[in-house]
């Protein structure tokens, strides 16, 4: 057996390719919305129904062998790998400068708009507040149903969907949002963070090491809190490990399977890479609940206990082009060229009809 | 000849010189960028065109990231081969479209013709099902085959070829030499510009490609420097002076390659070989 | 394009030409020619990525019409070739004419006007993303002149405009080169009768210059339409793989790339779409040639 380690760019056509010649790897690395199309189209194993991999299910927890089960496909297709989820990053002393308290960032929705607003207006329009436009998961956060209960239809164009989005144009064109929020790139708002024309943007752990080096005026006065949420669920990102169905070794791939997600291992990969471990009890340990006092140690602690009762809330459903879709469709809002309540009704519609088509 | 009045002289020397800041200027602004140290500021206004401190930690950075130089190598393995069957296969094709008469010759050179309208990134696919049919997923080979003789290439040949006189031959066929003689003996040779021109295509083609060896390679250590920079794209973004360095020394080889061959290749501009 | 005159006897075995060309179509038919056809056949079915698909008959074709994104792209590609073109034919014009005179050196700028051509499109988009981004070199200079800072990379149409003034920059030292070539057939004792009789710079370009290289620029026309139809890298690059604020910079080979890529790429739709592509581009040239010869009787 082989490691191969893929660029995330690229990813989905890098599978997708392998998959339809049929050289899908014994083992895959994938989250639930690449494992999906996978296990529709009979490529990948279903666990729950191989013993072999079914008995290694306690050794997980609950959410996150949860998490990597597809709606519609009555199983588990993957060995739940590393958890993440991002902090919000925000500058201080850009808070400080408009008037708010820099020691309390926006915990709620309301409190974000509120604060984006005031950062507008103090900064004259100078300073903008978020970079980025609202993704799948905002609307999750904010408390909006994304998908009816058998995952067969969108639903994000029910009237709170609409409220968010009207809020978020308000918000755009008062000057609480970037005025290239529409075409960042998350590495071109990281990088309008650290010039500080921006106040909050969310990252993750590795970020801090950036900051450090590039931007240490910054780094003085970051501070660091949770994605603002509605719902008290915050939002997580799930990984895991499928078996090739085909596989011609099935269960030496199972045993490498679960040799990469056990406890030890994954406990290890995640001192390295500044991820979480999704096997039982793991998160328990002192290194994710004691703050050792240094802003790594802050950050990880944090989102450790964020991740507790944390979920997923991308539809595993929803894909790549179901996701620019929304993208487009909530830009076009933005801009005044549609209603907001006109964008999502088209993007829900646009995206079932993308549905059907499975 | 006319002789060149003195303001005529220094008006081309003008536009010249605009024109060679509008086509190098940006290179050499990436260039300085990449000498920047981190503790430079590349954002000024006016923008500063020089490096205060000129440095290569950005370089050493980068290789320190990536194995830059595997892949490097790897990329010029491909661009060497593809030089070579496009070389080959293409003038061999040229010759017989431009040289030889037969019956389907015209349907031969409409399948060139037709290969060039296809848009490569709609066939991917069906080259990928085809490569691992073959079982050459995941190797140097599979990057150079569909490049390996481009339809461009093939057309390139044959009007360099058309354009040689009909005598040119005469004798040596009168001689009894046959027609892969003929070929190589003098055909060839007297076309030595436009092998430098389909040469020098095929060489960035190679170089240059990014979305098919993405698909076909799979492992790290067979990434092309494209492929291998993609990955800098997506890491670095925050750091200007990272991409730049990588850009540059994606850049170089081609630039010293071209430098040192841009006398053939002018020549064989001269040729006629890019003409229709 | 005239034959070499033929021999009156064949000169060669009845199998020799086919030798020859074993190689070159080999490649192109297997790499170029076989997946178009499969192309073709996938059009008028719903294949997915993953799942080979039954056939449909028109109504991948049908469904075009209907999807607001292809017309968005229809447009886009287009506009890039209603903008593109009448530069790339005249711009490398002027170029060749510029680099032309046996002056010193001229032989250098010749060269570096040609490196462009030789950086790979994703180093050369990099290069300009860095110097249109709002920080950047273009509008550092901008405020130095008191003007700006203009955001090129947030709006949609700047976008696209500097796309195509990539696509330009990029195509300069390539149309230039097949421009040298034509210039180089010209024979000079035009160019100096007409001098020595008085005729002015821009009378000489016309009336000499341009109806010597009429065909060329004709090719030329045919070559960058066709080209700035199929524009992929520049917008993609720039504008990122949705294209701009809301999509709207999407060109049809984005298009084709975003539906038919990826784990639930609609291979079928995407392949309707490439025929659309190779349709039209086909017909783009068949145009500019047959404008051509209309003008020759």
């Amino acid at each position: 057996m082989k490691w191969l380690d893929q660029p995330a760019e690229h990813y989905a056509d890098k599978l997708g390719a392998d998959a339809a010649a049929g050289t899908l790897p014994d083992v895959v690395n994938v989250s639930p919305d690449l494992s999906h199309p996978l296990a529709a189209a009979g490529m990948l194993m279903n666990l729950d129904k191989e013993k072999a991999a079914a008995a290694f299910k306690d050794e997980y927890t609950p959410e996150a062998w949860q998490g990597n089960a597809l709606p519609g496909l009555a199983g588990t297709y993957a060995f739940p790998w590393y958890l993440n989820t991002g902090p919000l990053f925000y500058n201080k002393a850009l808070f400080r400068d408009a008037g708010l308290d820099p020691e309390k960032p926006p915990k709620t929705y309301d409190e974000l708009f509120a604060a984006a607003n005031t950062m507008a207006r103090k900064s004259g329009g100078r300073i903008a507040t978020l970079a980025g436009t609202p993704s799948v998961e905002d609307f999750g956060r904010y408390g909006v149903r994304l998908m009816n209960d058998d995952a067969t239809a969108f639903t994000y164009n029910e009237p709170k969907g609409v409220e968010l989005l009207t809020r978020y144009k308000e918000l755009y064109d008062h000057g609480g949002l970037d005025p290239q929020a529409l075409t960042n790139t998350p590495e071109k708002a990281g990088q309008k963070f650290l010039e500080q024309k921006v106040a909050m943007n969310p990252g993750g752990a590795h970020d801090l090491e950036t900051f450090k080096k590039n931007a240490p005026g910054l780094y003085r006065r970051l501070g660091i809190t949770d994605a603002p949420n509605n719902t008290g669920k915050p939002n997580m990102y799930v990984m895991g490990l499928a078996v090739n169905k085909q596989s011609r070794h099935k269960a030496a791939a199972v045993a490498f399977a679960h040799y990469v997600t056990n406890r030890k291992n994954q406990e290890a990969f995640a001192h390295k890479v500044a991820v979480f471990p999704s096997t039982r009890g793991s998160l328990e340990d002192p290194y994710w609940t004691r703050d050792d006092g240094t802003d790594e140690g802050r950050v990880r602690v944090a989102s450790a206990k964020m991740l507790k009762g944390a979920v997923n809330y991308t539809p595993v459903v929803m894909s790549d082009e179901m996701k620019t879709v929304l993208k487009n469709e909530v830009a076009k809002a933005l801009q005044g060229k549609k209603s907001p309540r006109q964008a999502l009704d088209d993007a829900a519609a646009a995206s079932n009809r993308l549905l059907k088509r499975d | 000849m006319l002789r060149t009045s003195g303001w005529e002289k220094a008006l081309r020397y003008v536009l010249m010189l605009g024109v060679l800041a509008l086509t190098v200027g940006p290179f050499l602004w990436q260039l300085s960028t990449s000498l920047k140290g981190t503790t430079e500021d590349i954002y000024t206004s006016p923008p500063r065109f020089l490096p205060e401190h000129p440095t290569g930690h950005n370089y050493a950075e980068v290789a320190g990231v990536v194995p830059v130089w595997d892949y490097a190598l790897n990329s010029l393995r491909v661009a060497v081969a593809s030089v070579v069957t496009n070389l080959v296969g293409a003038s061999m094709a040229g010759y017989a479209l431009a040289r030889l008469r037969f019956r389907g010759r015209r349907a031969a050179g409409l399948v060139f013709v037709a290969a060039l309208l296809v848009p490569v990134e709609s066939v991917v696919i069906a080259q990928f099902t085809l490569v691992r049919e073959l079982n050459l997923n995941n190797t140097l080979t599979a990057v150079v085959l569909p490049g390996a003789v481009g339809a461009l290439n093939v057309l390139l040949m044959r009007n360099a070829f058309a354009a040689l006189p009909y005598e040119t031959e005469e004798a040596a066929v009168i001689d009894g030499a046959n027609a892969w003689q003929r070929f190589t003996r003098i055909a060839l040779p007297s076309v030595r510009g436009t092998l430098a021109v389909v040469a020098i295509f095929s060489f960035m083609g190679a170089w240059d490609d990014f979305l098919w060896p993405l698909i076909v390679l799979s492992d790290a250590d067979n990434f092309t420097l494209t492929v291998g920079l993609n990955f800098l794209h997506g890491t670095f973004t925050q750091n200007p002076r990272l991409v730049a360095a990588g850009t540059v020394i994606a850049v170089a080889p081609l630039l010293v390659m071209f430098a040192c061959l841009q006398r053939y290749f002018f020549r064989g501009v001269g040729e006629g070989a890019v003409k229709g | 394009m005239r034959r070499a005159p033929a021999p009156a006897v064949r000169t060669h075995r009845a199998t020799s030409p086919w030798l020859f060309l074993l190689p070159g179509l080999a490649v192109v038919s297997a790499f170029g020619l076989y997946p178009f056809l499969t192309t073709v056949h996938q059009a008028f079915t719903d294949a997915r990525t993953l799942t080979p698909g039954t056939w449909v008959g028109l109504d991948n074709f049908r469904r075009m019409l209907d999807d607001e994104q292809f017309w968005v792209a229809l447009r886009n590609s287009g506009l890039y070739v209603a903008l593109v073109v009448p530069f790339t034919v005249l711009l490398p014009l002027l170029l060749a004419l510029l680099v032309q005179k046996p002056l010193k050196g001229v032989a250098f700028f010749r060269a570096a006007f040609y490196t462009p051509v030789v950086a790979s499109v994703v180093v050369v988009a990099l290069i300009w993303g860095w110097m249109l981004d709002d920080r950047g070199l273009v509008n550092g200079i901008l405020r130095v002149l008191g003007a700006g800072p203009v955001d090129f990379l947030g709006d949609a149409w700047l976008l696209l405009l500097s796309a195509m003034a990539l696509t330009v920059w990029k195509g300069l030292g390539y149309y230039m080169v097949i421009y040298l070539a034509a210039l180089g057939n010209v024979p000079h004792e035009l160019h100096e009768a007409a001098a020595v009789d008085g005729a002015g710079a821009l009378r000489r370009f016309v009336g000499v210059t341009v109806p010597a290289v009429r065909s060329t620029m004709v090719l030329v026309a045919a070559l960058s339409s066709v080209s700035a139809f199929k524009v992929f890298s520049e917008v993609y690059l720039l504008a990122g793989p949705t294209g701009g604020p809301a999509g709207q910079d999407t060109t049809l080979v984005m298009l084709v790339q975003r539906t038919g890529t990826g784990l639930a790429g609609r291979v079928g739709y995407a392949s309707a779409l490439s025929l659309v592509v190779f349709v039209i581009a086909l017909l783009l040239m068949l145009l500019v040639l047959r404008a051509d010869r209309k003008e020759d009787r």
